[in-house]
């Protein structure tokens, strides 16, 4: 049983902060603060021209919580609270520029980066018995409950931001992002009392997946249609892009135990030599091959879980790259070490 | 740094808790009535059930480190907090600092690394267990924290987030932090709660003291508050030596209002306002207040103020501005001689001045009599209509030209204005005459071919029918003139003189009368009070059909005052697309003045049935057509046609002596002598000298026969 499981009981919690400990080493979570963690507490994306995003921020504050560093988290959560959470629906808006006054320069909010900092917030606050981050986490949850969760043909969808997604904003909206189904929150969300029936959503997202299977490779697109059965959705690149290559570690983190799913995923994005192919579905051609272990090791998680596949010496040890990755692959270490040991 | 520094806070945070006066008692600090909304209230001291422990050790830090702003600010949010503790006098002789790391994370406090705050204070507890932060460095730190949101959420125009911090920390809101009590007036106003917002700023000038910041005060509350709201505001003025903090913004707002009412005729400046401005405007001379004054008073059609307050402006600076206002008031005297001069240095600067020359330019040319220009100006003229290309004034250069007979160079300007808008007919119909002055029939028939349904006078140059051409009426050069028109020719010409071959009979011409068209025009309906005729509003070249029927028919009757009929003409048919009644009415009553002035009959006659005209304007409209037919059929020598009108409008109108003076002349003419005699008798019996004359004329004639 995984701490994600283990919320309920005061006991649990202590587990969670000793086992969050081991999750990522501190040496891990040194190297990488010291490279994308600015003083101020801002998660800096190098990848993209050294802007930070709520995502990132709600990164920072999983992996500083699983590497058990309470003073980064505090660091990284007081910015995000002062800089992004700044909506009048109490959302934090996605994108912070370090080069522009105001620092915001898109004020629409991305509902993974909310999904991440509550599900950290919550997190730390039953580990730390800090009412402030709780406070927080429920606050941030309700709100994109309300303003984002909605049923549409039968399924309960979240949409990727407030504006310019739902069913009136696109033609054939609404369009949904199913990397944005960050699993392994959602358990943790419906605990804190919101209003929202989280694991209802987290179902439709697996039940989406099930359906979303494109091209040659049968990979699901970053940006899907939800109009109808889902197609990738006009207007956005109908690719399997950087976002989605992120869905099989989501999946597996939250043990969604769907098998079957995570196979054809793990097969459809993987080269022979266990690097990561990204897809343009219209054309059928590769348009990125990706090397870096924080891609790959998704991969090798994939294998492990489903055929207890050791992991690749190389993949096992962590340096950090670029921020996308490397947050991607501190996921991947800390799963592996709590749940697939023996695949070590 | 010393105790006085701390007397100095006199106003206290105490009274901006904000808590709806039954709350109060428990939680000062978090109080929220039941719309979630902030509320700012006049605190009562919480019970000093206990006297609570004042943590000073923010405030020793600071005086240690002789941060004066921080140590005011923490004064105050003390004093907020604890209404019965003084400030210690000991300040700098506090023990001496045992906590090098607690200082250490002061020191980061003190330069506004929050998050590193935070950081420090979670890595000493994970260290030390047993370490609690002081609980003033906790507050300072979510004060800290708070107001930077509130700051970022108020650039971001998230008003509901700044109210809500403002509401979590209310001892953000005290006097040294003006800035955040001001956007939070600003978020008040911003999600339609304008007492909340009025209720801040009220705060602050009740209790704040900086004079700056008081004066910043009314004046961002100007930008959030209705006047009334300000105006209650400006009683809370202080007063030193007799004079108001306030002055400074009351001057503003004169300026604020006389500049909006020089844009817009219809705001109503209070007198007051005015005259504060005016007082101002002596007092300082400064350029830019007599120029606001100059353009309202123009605006108004109040000349000699505006007149003299430009002429201030320009002493005081001379700038293109206040240039054009000077050139208005000059144009509105018709003085455009003088107006050109003044916009000859700045003829170049910007469109407005370019407009305002080229306005001047258009009507020196189109003066009557044709004023002799001096080579200098005239050159001048050409090369700011060449540049400009204007179509109006090469128009107007062209009738220029052909008033002095330089019918080569007219066709030039007429060319030129038909290259620069093709389908101008005003230009056309120039080009139109002087190929018939020039005799060149086959141009003349190419252009009439072009213009086929599209200009009745451009068809009837050259016909019997033709009206004299009206916008440049046959004006005897004066011995001097040939030289300068020669500069007006865009490029260098050899000036001809044409035969004019619609040389007239005058000698037994009557006096033209003095009446008919153009004395009618100048009784414009009521419609023209409404301040549409402001001269400004149609001394610059806007086409017709741009404009809205209203405003065509206001520019029609602009057009008229500036004696431009032919372009007024044009505008009120774009008022006949109105679909009121009226304005189509007085459209056609407008046009209908146009082409009697500019001495088109027929389009006259027609431009009054255009729309339906009240009894007594037809009356007016058709007495005139018919006086105006009468007297140019009698022009052409269609002395019979000349009677037949005359009866005509003798049914409507009782006839004028100086039309039976015509009648008498036409029955000469006629060869009637008796009935001649008859009518002029009794015209000359009114005393009339025309009359007289009329009669000694018969009296030749009888006796020649």
């Amino acid at each position: 049983m995984s701490w994600r499981g283990l919320l309920a009981g005061l006991a649990s919690l202590c587990m969670v902060s000793s086992m969050a400990n081991a999750a990522i080493t501190q040496q891990e979570w040194a190297e990488y603060s010291a490279r994308f963690v600015s003083a101020e507490g801002r998660v800096v994306d190098d990848g993209n021209g050294g802007i930070s995003h709520s995502e990132g921020q709600g990164y920072g504050l999983l992996l500083s919580f699983l590497g058990g560093n309470r003073p980064d988290f505090e660091r990284i959560w007081s910015f995000t609270q002062r800089e992004l959470l700044l909506r009048d629906d109490n959302l934090a808006a996605w994108r912070w520029d370090p080069n522009e006054k105001p620092h915001i320069t898109d004020l629409n909010n991305a509902s993974d980066g909310d999904i991440l900092i509550a599900y950290s917030l919550a997190l730390a606050g039953a580990a730390w018995k800090e009412e402030r981050f709780t406070t927080s986490a429920k606050s941030i949850a309700t709100a994109l409950g309300r303003s984002s969760v909605f049923a549409h043909q039968d399924k309960l969808l979240i949409l990727p931001g407030v504006a310019g997604f739902g069913k009136d904003a696109r033609p054939d909206g609404p369009v949904v992002n199913l990397s944005y189904w960050v699993f392994e929150a959602f358990p943790v969300l419906d605990q804190l009392g919101t209003g929202t029936d989280w694991t209802d959503l987290s179902r439709s997202g697996v039940s989406l997946l099930e359906e979303a299977s494109f091209g040659s490779r049968k990979l699901p697109a970053d940006w899907i249609s939800a109009e109808a059965s889902p197609r990738p959705a006009t207007g956005f690149p109908a690719e399997f892009g950087y976002n989605a290559v992120r869905i099989p570690l989501y999946l597996i983190r939250a043990n969604t135990g769907d098998k079957e799913l995570l196979r054809r995923l793990r097969d459809g994005m993987t080269k022979e030599d266990g690097s990561i192919v990204l897809v343009d579905f219209s054309s059928g051609k590769e348009t990125a091959v990706l090397r870096d272990p924080g891609y790959r090791i998704i991969s090798g998680l994939a294998a492990c879980v489903l055929d207890g596949t050791r992991l690749p010496k190389d993949l096992q040890t962590f340096a950090p790259t670029l921020y996308y990755p490397s947050t991607l692959q501190l996921l991947a270490l800390a799963y592996i070490r709590e749940e697939r040991r023996e695949c070590l | 740094m010393s105790v006085s520094f701390a007397k100095s806070v006199s106003v206290i945070a105490m009274s901006l808790v904000l808590a709806a006066p039954m709350s109060l008692g428990s939680d000062p600090k978090v109080a929220t009535d039941d719309a979630g909304d902030l509320i700012l209230a006049q605190a009562e001291p919480s019970a000093p059930a206990a006297t609570p422990e004042v943590d000073e050790s923010a405030l020793r830090y600071f005086a240690r480190q002789g941060d004066t702003r921080r140590l005011e600010i923490e004064i105050a949010r003390l004093r907020a907090l604890y209404p019965d503790w003084v400030p210690p006098t000991d300040l700098l002789s506090a023990p001496p600092q045992t906590d090098p790391e607690l200082d250490a994370i002061w020191d980061l406090y003190s330069q506004g690394r929050l998050a590193e705050v935070r950081q420090k204070i979670a890595e000493r507890q994970s260290a030390d267990s047993g370490w609690s932060p002081p609980a003033d460095l906790i507050d300072r730190l979510e004060l800290a924290e708070a107001r930077e949101r509130l700051i970022n959420a108020s650039d971001l125009k998230q008003y509901d987030t700044v109210i809500k911090v403002a509401s979590e920390k209310s001892e953000l809101l005290t006097c040294s932090e003006v800035d955040v009590l001001w956007r939070v007036a600003e978020a008040f106003a911003q999600t339609n709660r304008e007492q909340r917002s009025f209720d801040t700023y009220r705060y602050v000038l009740t209790n704040c003291e900086n004079p700056n910041e008081r004066l910043a005060t009314i004046q961002n509350a100007s930008k959030n508050l209705s006047r009334s709201h300000i105006d209650e505001l400006l009683k809370l003025e202080r007063k030193t030596a007799g004079i108001g903090e306030f002055e400074p913004f009351r001057d503003d707002l004169a300026r604020a209002v006389v500049a909006e009412a020089g844009e817009d005729e219809k705001v109503v400046v209070p007198a007051e306002q005015l005259t504060r401005l005016e007082q101002l405007a002596e007092r300082e001379k400064k350029a830019s207040d007599a120029l606001l004054l100059g353009w309202y008073y123009l605006r108004r059609e109040n000349i000699d103020p505006a007149e003299k307050w430009f002429r201030q402006a320009f002493e005081a600076e001379q700038t293109a501005s206040a240039a054009r206002g000077i050139a208005l008031v000059l144009i509105e005297r018709e003085k455009f001689a003088d107006a050109e001069g003044i916009m000859y240095r700045w003829r170049a600067d910007d469109d407005d001045s370019r407009s305002v020359y080229l306005a001047a330019v258009a009507n020196l040319l189109g003066t009557e009599p044709r004023p002799a220009l001096s080579p200098d100006v005239l050159s001048s003229i050409v090369t700011e209509v060449a540049a400009a290309k204007d179509v109006i004034a090469a128009n107007q250069l062209g009738w220029y030209a052909r008033a002095w007979q330089q019918h080569e160079t007219a066709k030039a300007w007429f060319n030129l204005a038909l290259q620069w808008k093709s389908d101008d007919e005003e230009a056309a119909y120039g080009l139109g005459v002087s190929y018939f002055q020039l005799g060149q029939t086959a141009e003349l028939a190419a252009m009439k071919q072009r213009w086929q349904g599209r200009s009745e006078r451009i068809q009837l140059i050259g016909t019997e029918a033709q009206a004299p051409a009206t916008t440049a009426p046959m004006v005897t050069p004066p011995q001097t003139a040939t030289a300068a028109p020669q500069t007006a020719a865009p490029a260098p010409q050899t000036v001809q003189t044409a035969p004019d071959v619609r040389v007239r009979d005058t000698s037994a011409a009557p006096p033209r009368p003095s009446t008919s068209a153009p004395q009618v025009a100048t009784r414009a309906p009521q419609t023209r009070s409404s301040s549409t005729s402001y001269r400004r509003g149609c001394s610059d070249f806007v086409h017709p059909e741009t404009l809205a029927p209203e405003a065509a028919l206001a520019r029609g009757w602009c057009l008229m005052d500036l004696n431009r009929p032919l372009e007024a003409a044009q505008a009120f048919e774009v008022a006949l697309r109105s679909r009121t009644d009226r304005v189509r009415s007085d459209a056609s009553y407008g046009q209908s003045l146009a082409y009697l002035r500019a001495g088109l009959v027929n389009e006259a006659a027609v431009a009054a049935t255009k729309a339906r005209q009240e009894p007594s304007r037809t009356i007016e409209l058709q007495t005139s057509i018919l006086a105006e037919r009468a007297l140019g059929a009698f022009e052409r020598g269609r002395y019979a046609e000349a009677l037949l009108a005359l009866d005509q409008r003798a049914q409507i109108a009782p006839e004028r002596v100086d039309l039976m003076v015509l009648r008498g002349y036409a029955y000469m003419k006629l060869n009637r002598l008796g009935d001649a005699s008859r009518v002029l008798e009794a015209a000359a019996g009114t005393g009339n000298r025309d009359a007289i004359r009329a009669l000694a004329d018969l009296r030749n004639q009888l006796n020649g026969q």
